[in-house]
């Protein structure tokens, strides 16, 4: 901003001055403050306050959405829940399925951004085919991906087969149902965090890694001893958010298997909790187990942020 | 930038990470030329076995059987809106929140931060149940209303600006105060034109995220005419009767028009991204 | 620091639910344990005044309808054709909407009853959905009123098929399916059997089974039979070998599919799966994609699948009637009805002219030889277009000749969880997670205990 002008004006703030908690305000800040928040707030009130109160009292009752009965019936359903087979198994996939496609996803990326960082012929159609998949629509991709995957007209067995390997069951065994389906993510997702760490890469001042390179530094060295400690911060927000929607994964495999995979080894948490309240109409069950998936997330972030102190997004 | 005045030729330094990098990127688009092919297939070659990849024939039939079993255009027009609305109403409320939050001091700022903060570990899976019950008591199934509103969540867009507005200068606040400028001057003639880059990046993000939603459209959508396009597309699996041949028609009518957009705003997209940067 | 503060504010957000607590209810509209004894009626008490005068066709012009329904592809087209043809006709605005496979629809529409938002007609499969769970058998009432739709003259399978736990007729069948045996004839020749004299019992289909991977070679790929809904085959099965699925004891639902009969049925799966003729746990989309891609020699699958597939195919297609554990065949119905749910009495005469029209002999017929779906009316089968359909397409013949050894099962509010409970059971004795005995223990602990809790 070159055109500053010049403080002409006395600040006649001094008098508007209020005294809240104990502290002073500006009270025209304060007021308009009150105008800028008070959307947020509506909105957070509607979709998050309500609903959480909601889902809080609903798990203490046996809500059905089939015979429409509801009464109270304490801890029921977190017994219920805690006692179920099918409960603890969604709860693994999800944390294999997350734990995987964190992991990968992230190192991937990472890979994928350094050598984009290079100076390449072709880098923009590079970039663009990577980030593609991201603004692609999940179940129309997803509907592509199941042909590749069927067993018998698929074309992964196929191409598996010129190179001389076995087929696979793909999404049809219980081995390899959750991998089809991590592959899949992968291809979606990588290319968005691919960017983000491109973009922190390419912010990186030409005057640190030459400072390096004239130590003699290795490119390996050079990464992991310079440019890894700077993409911190991306990283950090990468894998909070990486935390948060892996847990919250749900369209691509109510597409792929809507009924949970062989064995129900593609159930995750959140595809049970769908089950339960609108397959089987179970809402108090239902909202027992968000409770919980909710709690899950809460504690799986809070450690998250307690290790990778430097956070991006956070601005406190 | 600095990358730009970098010679050319190290453009023949790097022959393995330049192959390595074709092969993947191979791999991201086949399944975009996969689904283009498979659109034009009859029947009987999608069910060959061994599974040919040529149609046969190039059979323009797919694309219309989309539109005689959907209304396709109306669900790409629902899409459409229904992202956009929710957007702008994210972005704009972001802003404002974000400015507030950052730039000026008022009481409870710290609790809504805090509060602000915990709505993101919350998946819609969470709230969905009592969500439907209290938009069905406010006559909300079948309406964009319904659609949108549930959807406008804030607190990813609000953070992601407050970092960046944290990092204008005090001095150039101080500056337009003296000039008296109010809160909302500030706001509309320093901090937003500072951070357009920013702002652009938050709208990317947030279009991405609206216009890829099925959870909650799946659940407050019953009628055909409120369909957005990714439940229409899961509603057609069933409906086609697994006519994978229409499935890809439909699929190359809902990717391509991204694509397209994609492609021409690429440059702008990923240079928002890359100018702005992620302030640590 | 931030622990601590979202911590706080999470105790906080715990106080205010504290404080506010019981708003759920006011967004429900609850039936309280009292009221769960008698099942709340929502529809006019039979027999009662409400119950629609006949009317003219004049008084229902300019209404309008909503129709979910859960037909689909070509049967879905034509459905909206007809529709359409009935909107014309009788001057009533029809908005259809397709709801899904039966199990989405069932959600959709509990879902929506919660408010009262649910269409006025849907059609779908049957005992999810069933009205009489509601206790509102309407349709009982209006057919004693009407001329339009004479129940003499469906088949009496069907009309079992649109009763609620023996209490009453809540729909009327339309679109109902049987099992067919669809076969590659391409590969049983090359098997050399001879399908003039088809495999009548299981047994026999064992041994074809064996002579078709004899066959195989080094096509590795090839299997001889799956299914694409197993559950639907499984219950088949247990009927013909004697086992009733369920017993109902006034209104009282037990499962009995674990008993000696049962075993003995899943023994017999288990084998066509350790014999390697049948694919573990790649039933549904999967079996048919190698049916299709040539790779299986049998596939049982929905009748409708005749209009899908004739003239698609790679490989010559052929049916033949599905073999049984009895001397005699024995299929379960399967398919969908037609729902009355309007809460708006003043739709009611709407609604129903537009059930009957569409079941009507004339229309189910033509609706039935297109989607291979089955004719309702015993009338329908001396219609000509019945007959030369029958004559040029033996597939036809096999699905319409399977009409008199259909039978239908009893519908309750579970029946949805029966299902996936042995679809379950399947899969995990298809992959040696357990005997017959103690899978399909296991289910029918499951299920017992998900009626018992309702």
């Amino acid at each position: 901003m070159s055109s500053v002008p010049s403080a002409q004006k006395a600040a006649p703030a001094k008098k508007n001055k209020i005294r809240l908690f104990g502290r002073e305000y500006q009270t025209n800040e304060v007021l308009v403050s009150i105008l800028f928040i008070v959307p947020t707030l509506a909105f957070m009130v509607f979709t998050f306050i309500l609903p959480v109160i909601d889902v809080v009292e609903l798990s203490f009752t046996n809500f059905n959405l089939k015979t429409r009965t509801l009464n109270y019936i304490k801890l029921d359903n977190y017994k219920y829940l805690l006692g179920e087979e099918d409960f603890w198994k969604s709860l693994l996939n999800t944390v294999k399925y997350s734990a995987m496609k964190l992991t990968l996803d992230t190192a991937l990326a990472l890979f994928l951004a350094v050598l984009l960082d290079k100076n390449i012929k072709g880098k923009k159609f590079f970039r663009s085919s990577f980030f593609a998949p991201v603004v692609v629509p999940m179940v129309a991709s997803s509907l592509i991906w199941i042909w590749f995957y069927d067993p018998n007209v698929g074309p992964f067995n196929q191409i598996l087969g010129w190179l001389g390997l076995p087929g696979s069951q793909w999404l049809y065994h219980e081995s390899s149902a959750l991998w089809s389906i991590l592959l899949f993510s992968l291809w979606k997702g990588v290319g968005y965090n691919v960017i983000l760490f491109l973009s922190g890469l390419q912010n990186i001042p030409d005057s640190y890694t030459e400072a390096a390179k004239l130590d003699g530094a290795s490119e390996w060295k050079l990464f992991w001893k310079v440019k890894f400690p700077l993409l911190r911060p991306i990283t950090s927000f990468v894998i909070m958010m990486g935390i948060i929607n892996s847990f919250k994964v749900f369209a691509e495999f109510n597409v792929m298997t809507p009924d949970g995979g062989p064995l129900g080894s593609t159930k995750l948490i959140v595809s049970y909790i769908y089950e339960l309240a609108f397959t089987n109409g179970r809402m108090g069950r239902a909202c027992a187990c968000a409770l919980m998936l909710f709690a899950l997330i809460f504690v799986l972030t809070q450690f998250q942020s307690l290790v990778g102190a430097h956070k991006t997004v956070d601005i406190d | 930038m600095s990358k730009a005045t970098k010679t050319k030729y190290a453009y023949n330094r790097h022959p393995a990470t330049f192959i390595l990098l074709l092969i993947l990127s191979l791999a991201m688009i086949f399944p975009f030329v996969w689904m283009i092919l498979s659109s034009f297939k009859t029947a009987a070659d999608v069910y060959q076995y061994p599974p040919r990849w040529i149609p046969s024939v190039w059979n323009w039939k797919n694309y219309s059987r989309v539109f005689s079993m959907i209304p396709f255009l109306r669900y790409y027009w629902n899409s459409i809106y229904t992202t956009v609305v929710e957007t702008a109403l994210q972005i704009i409320i972001s802003i404002l929140a974000a400015y507030s939050l950052v730039h000026l001091r008022w009481p409870g700022q710290a609790f809504i931060t805090a509060l602000m903060r915990s709505t993101m570990f919350v998946p819609m899976v969470v709230t969905m149940i009592p969500m439907y019950l209290l938009c069905a008591s406010l006559g909300l199934v079948d309406t964009y209303a319904g659609i949108i509103l549930p959807q406008i969540t804030t607190a990813f867009t609000t953070f992601l600006l407050m970092s960046y507005f944290a990092s204008i200068p005090q001095d150039m606040i101080d500056a337009a105060k003296l000039d008296g400028c109010g809160p909302t001057g500030i706001m509309m003639r320093v901090v937003v034109p500072n951070t357009k880059g920013a702002i652009a990046t938050a709208t990317l993000f947030s279009f991405l995220g609206n216009w890829k939603s099925y959870t909650w459209p799946l659940i407050i959508t019953s009628k055909t005419a409120y369909r957005t396009l990714p439940i229409g597309l899961k509603y057609l699996t069933q409906e086609s009767s697994s006519e994978y041949q229409v499935m890809m028609a439909a699929a190359v009518m809902t990717i391509l028009p991204v694509l397209i957009v994609f492609i021409f705003f690429e440059k702008q997209l990923v240079r928002s991204i890359t100018l702005t940067g992620m302030k640590s | 620091m931030k622990l601590k503060k979202t911590l706080k504010v999470f105790l906080a957000a715990l106080l205010v639910m504290a404080l506010t607590g019981g708003c759920v209810s006011q967004y429900v509209n609850i039936t309280t344990e009292e009221e769960t004894a008698a099942p709340t009626t929502k529809a006019p008490e039979p027999g009662s005044t409400e119950a629609p005068a006949p009317s003219t066709e004049a008084d229902i012009r300019g209404q309008k309808l909503e129709i979910w329904y859960s037909l689909s592809g070509a049967s879905g087209v034509l459905f909206e054709e007809l529709s359409k043809k009935f909107s014309e006709e009788y001057g009533v605005e029809v908005e259809l909407s397709y709801s899904g496979s039966y199990a989405d629809t069932a959600s959709k529409v509990s879902a929506a009853m919660l408010k009262g938002l649910q269409p006025d007609v849907v059609v779908t499969g049957s005992g999810q959905l069933y009205s009489g769970g509601e206790g509102d058998f309407r349709i009982g009432e209006l057919l004693k009123t009407t001329n339009d739709f004479d129940t003499n003259d469906i088949f009496e399978g069907m009309l079992d098929y649109c009763d609620y736990m023996g209490q009453g007729i809540c729909a009327l069948p339309y679109g109902i399916s049987t099992q067919v045996m669809y076969y590659n004839k391409d590969i049983l020749k090359a098997a050399g059997v001879d399908m003039t004299n088809p495999p009548k019992t299981w047994a026999e289909f064992y041994e074809v089974c064996g002579k078709v991977m004899e066959s195989a070679g080094d096509n590795t790929k090839l299997k001889a039979f799956d299914t694409y809904d197993e559950a639907w085959l499984f219950k088949s099965m247990l009927m013909q070998n004697g086992c009733e699925i369920i017993k109902n004891n006034d209104g009282k639902i037990t499962p009995i599919f674990n008993n000696e009969k049962a075993i003995e049925v899943a023994d017999y799966w288990k084998s066509l799966v350790d014999a390697g003729y049948m694919a573990s746990g790649k039933h549904g989309t999967a079996a048919e994609n190698a049916f299709l891609g040539g790779t299986l020699a049998f596939v049982a699958s929905s009748s409708n699948r005749i209009a899908r597939w004739t003239g698609t195919t790679t490989f010559e297609l052929g049916a033949i009637i599905m073999p049984s554990f009895g001397s005699a065949p024995s299929m379960a119905l399967g398919g969908n009805v037609l729902v009355l749910l309007t809460q708006d009495e003043s739709k009611v005469t709407a609604a129903w002219k537009y059930m009957t029209y569409m079941a009507n002999v004339e229309n189910s017929t033509t609706f039935a030889l297109n989607t291979g779906y089955l004719p309702t009316h015993k009338s329908a089968l001396e219609r000509q277009e019945v007959k030369d359909a029958i004559a040029t397409n033996e597939m036809y013949s096999v699905a319409f000749s399977q009409l008199e050894y259909t039978w239908a099962y009893t519908s309750f509010q579970e029946m949805g969880t029966m299902d996936s409970q042995i679809k379950n059971a399947l899969q995990k004795l298809e992959k040696n997670r357990g005997t017959a005995q103690e899978v399909l223990d296991t289910a029918v602990k499951k299920l017992q205990e998900e009626i018992d809790d309702n």
